[in-house]
């Protein structure tokens, strides 16, 4: 039962995957939606698992101080801190309102007034009018409207940070002043999040794929050889598509970019559509034999 | 005392063994240079950016188009400028957005990338070096709506493909239901947009669009892709499948010098210009040094 169980169930998911396709009806559309959305839940139930992986991998050899212990220390410390940081505390912790309108009389005549009291580093943003710092040399921002309805946005400038926005129904001679302190967020959108984002992750990730550059010009120097004709060939190709990729390509002939978009739509579609297709044919393979029940490995079987 | 007994070694063998390093510096002022003095070789668009401006071209105010940023940080290089000139053109058209992803690595960054390009003008009226149509600041669930990134990869395609409201719970990112949002009304799946609009780093990307969805539902799209996946793609563009594509940075200089709006990819083509010759010159180099180098040992064997 505890083979036959998730085969059964295997084969009949692969078999209504595969069927759903031609079958143009709503009800298989909804149920199809849902197994989707079931996909979906699964994917990211594959992180809580990597979690408990992480930690599972790297807690004993942090214990036992095996080889680069150190580096398996920053990684756990790392996806600690980021799990942390994507948890919405403020959700839990703070209920305040993100600001206060008060009204009162006064300003120019036909006209309506918005302040806006707010710290320095926030932003305004008042109806069609451009977005303005509410502070300039400690004197908080006044506007002139026309009467009516008036959108009001105050945001700080660096995101991670609550926003307040009100509409204002204003009548002539009003004032109305907006009070708002847009407060620190947590989660994917918090502060927190962001800056480790930005300043960790970013360059980090950004320095990773940047290194190629210098591996390339290693790799072009040491290895790319005209060892045989084949390697000539592919050497000769390299040059042009190199060549014709960057606008200096188009500065020494127009022929060049013609020679580059022949050697990508013909030599280079040809050999792409058949490793597409020989990998097609393998996935339809493999998906049958699964649907079929013959390929057990993914359920820990031989 | 040199050993007599060992032939003495050529001067192929030595600058075979030639510190990397040197190239590495070579390279390191190939991209820095070319910043500091930039060269300005005009750029010409070739079919595939032309097709991808042209897809964008044909729309009309009010259309709505699907944004895919599936993305990290590493490839905004080549990407964003790509992404900033497409938003400008959509903008100054004044063609609705919606903005998703399928990389979990994306959402700071583009929720960054809309504050700045989609919230904030591109090109407000008097920008200098730009004499195209200018564009205006997008109000949020008006002008457009930021879905935000789901997981499940291909799961997560197919299921937008069939059911995009199900697939982000009936909600914008903020929480508006779809349903508040007149520019969401009649969009239920991936074919009630006009186009889709792929900026694609790699798995999941255009290719998984393409294979998952594209035929399908008889969609529309362009896709933006790095340098490396470009070779990966240009079947779906001789196909039809794909109606336009922007690969790398060199792709993203010729769409900007469409749109009219000189960006990063512009100044960064220049770069592209000496780095390439830099490969180029390591290739012919090295093989100059083998070539001699076989030539020498062959001598030395016959001898």
């Amino acid at each position: 039962m505890k083979k036959l169980a998730p085969l059964a169930l295997g084969v009949m998911v692969g078999l209504y995957a595969t069927a759903e396709f031609y079958i143009p009806d709503w009800h298989v559309r909804a149920l199809t939606s849902e197994l989707q959305s079931w996909a979906a839940v699964i994917a990211a139930f594959a992180y809580v698992l990597g979690g408990v992986n992480l930690i599972q991998v790297n807690y004993p050899k942090i214990k036992r101080r095996e080889r680069d212990w150190g580096y398996k220390v920053v990684m756990v410390v790392s996806a600690i801190v980021m799990l942390i940081a994507g948890i919405k505390w403020h959700k839990a912790f703070t209920a305040a309102p993100g600001g206060m309108v008060a009204t009162a009389t006064g300003g120019l005549p036909g006209k309506a007034r918005v302040v806006i009291d707010a710290p320095d580093d926030v932003m305004v943003k008042v109806g069609a009018a451009s977005a303005a710092p509410a502070r300039v040399a400690g004197k908080a921002f006044e506007l002139d409207v026309d009467p009516g309805k008036v959108s009001v946005r105050v945001y700080r400038r660096i995101g991670g940070f609550d926003e307040f926005t009100t509409e204002l129904e204003l009548q002539a001679g009003q004032i109305a002043t907006v009070k708002a302190d847009p407060a620190m967020l947590w989660g994917t959108q918090g502060r927190v999040y962001v800056w480790l984002y930005d300043h960790v992750f970013a360059p980090c990730n950004a320095t990773m794929f940047a290194l190629l550059a210098f591996f390339v010009v290693s790799a072009a120097f040491r290895a790319f050889r005209m060892r045989n004709l084949e390697a000539t060939l592919l050497l000769g190709s390299a040059i042009i598509v190199l060549l014709a990729c960057a606008p200096i390509g188009g500065a020494i002939s127009d022929d060049l970019l013609d020679l580059k978009q022949w050697i990508l739509d013909i030599p280079n579609n040809a050999g792409r559509r058949a490793i597409m297709m020989g990998a097609a044919i393998g996935a339809i393979t493999t998906s049958l034999r699964i649907i079929l029940g013959l390929e057990r490995s993914h359920m820990g079987a031989d | 005392m040199p050993d007599r007994s060992l032939p003495a070694e050529h001067w192929t063998d030595r600058l075979q063994r030639f510190d990397r390093r040197w190239l590495f510096l070579l390279m390191g002022l190939a991209i820095v240079v070319p910043l500091i003095f930039p060269i300005g070789l005009p750029i010409k668009p070739t079919p595939m950016t032309k097709a991808a401006f042209n897809a964008v071209e044909e729309l009309h105010a009010g259309d709505v188009v699907l944004i895919s940023l599936d993305l990290d940080p590493a490839s905004t290089p080549e990407l964003e400028p790509y992404y900033r000139s497409v938003v400008l053109q959509l903008k100054r058209k004044g063609v609705k957005i919606v903005v998703v992803s399928t990389w979990y690595q994306s959402p700071p960054l583009m929720e960054r990338w809309i504050r700045e390009a989609i919230d904030a003008p591109l090109a407000p009226p008097g920008t200098e070096g730009y004499s195209g149509a200018p564009d205006r600041a997008y109000k949020k669930n008006v002008d457009y709506v930021y879905l935000g990134f789901r997981e499940g990869k291909e799961a997560t395609i197919l299921r937008m493909g069939n059911d995009l409201r199900g697939t982000f719970d009936g909600h914008a990112n903020d929480g508006t239901p779809l349903d508040q949002i007149p520019m969401m009304n009649g969009v239920k799946q991936l074919k009630d947009f006009k186009l889709l609009v792929l900026v694609s780093a790699g798995f999941p990307g255009a290719k998984e669009y393409v294979q998952n969805v594209q035929a399908r539902y008889d969609l529309h799209m362009v896709a933006s892709c790095t340098a490396v996946s470009t070779t990966d793609l240009t079947p779906y563009f001789q196909t039809g499948q794909l109606e336009g594509l922007v690969g790398g940075l060199a792709a993203a200089a010729e769409y900007e010098t469409l749109v009219g709006m000189r960006g990063t990819a512009t100044a960064g083509a220049d770069v592209l210009n000496v780095g390439h010759l830099v490969v180029i010159f390591a290739i012919v180099f090295g093989n100059v040094i083998y070539l001699i180098g076989r030539r020498n040992a062959r001598k030395r064997g016959a001898a």
